[in-house]
């Protein structure tokens, strides 16, 4: 696998999507490959820094109230 | 209140149980997913208002089509999927303008070439607060943000998401990377306009 090829597969595989077989060919590329290896891990530290910066975030509690009300009229 | 009159209106023990039963299995495997469906809900109308109106009404829709769902299949997923609808059919058109750019068209950039010098390890995205970051998923096109959403915030797979969105897993793929890439440039463009990186706006 080349830079160009692993490169294609970047997402794919920070998001897991891959076959056994390819992702073990990126880790390979990525194990030989400097460049590769830091370009994906400031991919993966971007994806997780979004995670983080998002999923903070829920439902007000007084949308729970007015949804147990309107469906159970409580 | 009047007392209650068993005599003149029986009510049958299987379907007060039935009932009793609809209402604990969508407490458990619906409205444990509040918080994603207003999270989502939020990106997709913009304003906390509309939020709250689309959330209720996706789960009086989903109550009422509560038989439908097939009982241990994924709910997140089926509830996301009327969310959707019930925002495509009543609030699209009223609070934002579907998008007439061509989304193909859009190149991306890769902001680690800019920054592979100073700073790999993307560093300068900490300094970056919440809202600043929501604010940026706010701006992207309809389509990309939909799926930033669901895949970045939500977690879901592609598999999944295709599902939701009614589209091919290969367009799901090539609008992650897209949306991702626009994503990072606008808040490198931020961090640059804040002075946490040195660079040059794109």
């Amino acid at each position: 696998m080349n830079c160009r090829e692993c490169t294609e597969h970047l997402y794919e595989y920070l998001d897991r999507e891959l076959t056994p077989a390819v992702k073990e060919e990126i880790r390979q590329h990525l194990a030989d490959c400097p460049p590769c290896g830091e370009h994906f891990d400031f991919e993966r530290l971007f994806l997780d820094f979004l995670r983080a910066r998002c999923r903070a975030h829920g439902a007000p509690p007084e949308l729970k109230r007015k949804i147990l009300h309107d469906l159970f009229g409580e | 209140m009047s007392p209650p009159r068993p005599a003149e209106t029986p009510q049958p023990a299987d379907s007060v149980l039935a009932e009793a039963e609809k209402r604990a299995s969508f407490e458990r495997e619906a409205l444990t997913h509040l918080d994603s469906l207003y999270r989502v809900a939020l990106r997709l109308t913009g304003n906390a208002a509309e939020a709250d109106d689309l959330v209720q009404e996706t789960m009086l829709k989903a109550y009422r089509a509560w038989h439908q769902f097939e009982k241990g299949s994924n709910a997140k997923g089926w509830l996301l999927t009327i969310l959707r609808h019930a925002f495509i059919n009543e609030y699209r058109r009223r609070i934002r303008h579907p998008e007439t750019v061509d989304l193909d068209a859009i190149e991306p950039f890769s902001v680690f070439a800019d920054v592979q010098d100073e700073d790999p390890q993307g560093t300068f995205f900490d300094r970056i607060v919440d809202d600043e970051v929501l604010r940026a998923i706010d701006q992207l096109p309809e389509q990309f943000r939909e799926t930033v959403v669901l895949s970045d915030v939500e977690g879901l797979s592609y598999d999944e998401i295709a599902r939701i969105l009614e589209v091919p897993v290969g367009t799901v793929k090539s609008r992650l990377f897209r949306a991702r890439r626009m994503l990072q440039g606008k808040l490198y463009n931020y961090a640059v306009g804040m002075g946490y990186i040195k660079g040059t706006p794109k």
